[in-house]
């Protein structure tokens, strides 16, 4: 699905990498922290059938650092591109 | 204690202020964001619909530690407010992130 966006509106996002990772560190760090907290606490768990098994320290299923990253992708392609849809002139 | 409840509300709250008082790029503004956070919470009542349905849910919560309330379908509202506070810091970061003044 967003596919798309990341080939015709991914030249703001995808085109500069160094500002992406400015961009993400913080919220992806944050949003980590939480859910390790959030699996120590029992908060919520993840169905061992339908996840790869792969963790990452503290628990951290490898989907959700890749949910973590791709989430705030999805999210810039759709803003940029809504921009670009109503700041025609927009830089 | 409804953690997950009581975080979540506090996120969005916490990321609201800091941008209402001290970040100020004008984010909220934007037509644009509010046309994005629509789209974004459309994707996220699928996928997060996806995830989280009973009848073989991939994530599971502590229904102690949650307000218990599910809609749609068997999501817990208090993931929209996760996704919100996700989303919005990002796009938070890239408009402070933006070359020159905008």
């Amino acid at each position: 699905m967003t596919v798309p966006l990341e080939f015709v509106f991914g030249r703001r996002v995808l085109r500069d990498p160094v500002r992406l990772v400015r961009t993400l560190w913080l919220p992806v760090t944050l949003f980590v922290v939480w859910d390790v907290l959030a699996i120590e606490r029992d908060t919520w768990w993840y169905n061992e059938r339908y996840v790869t098994g792969w963790e990452l320290p503290f628990g951290l299923p490898l989907e959700e650092l890749l949910f973590f990253i791709v989430i705030p992708v999805v999210g810039l392609l759709t803003f940029e591109a809504v921009r670009r849809v109503l700041e025609p002139r927009g830089g | 204690m409804a953690e997950y409840t009581v975080l979540a509300i506090g996120a969005v709250v916490a990321i609201v202020s800091v941008e209402l008082v001290w970040l100020r790029t004008g984010l909220f503004r934007r037509l644009a964001f509010a046309v994005s956070t629509v789209v974004m919470f459309v994707g996220q009542v699928l996928v997060d619909g996806w995830l989280t349905k009973l009848s073989a849910p991939i994530v599971l919560y502590d229904e102690n530690q949650t307000s218990g309330i599910r809609a749609p379908w068997d999501i817990p509202v208090e993931d929209f407010l996760f996704g919100f506070a996700l989303v919005t810091l990002v796009l938070l970061c890239w408009q402070r992130t933006a070359a020159g003044d905008r």
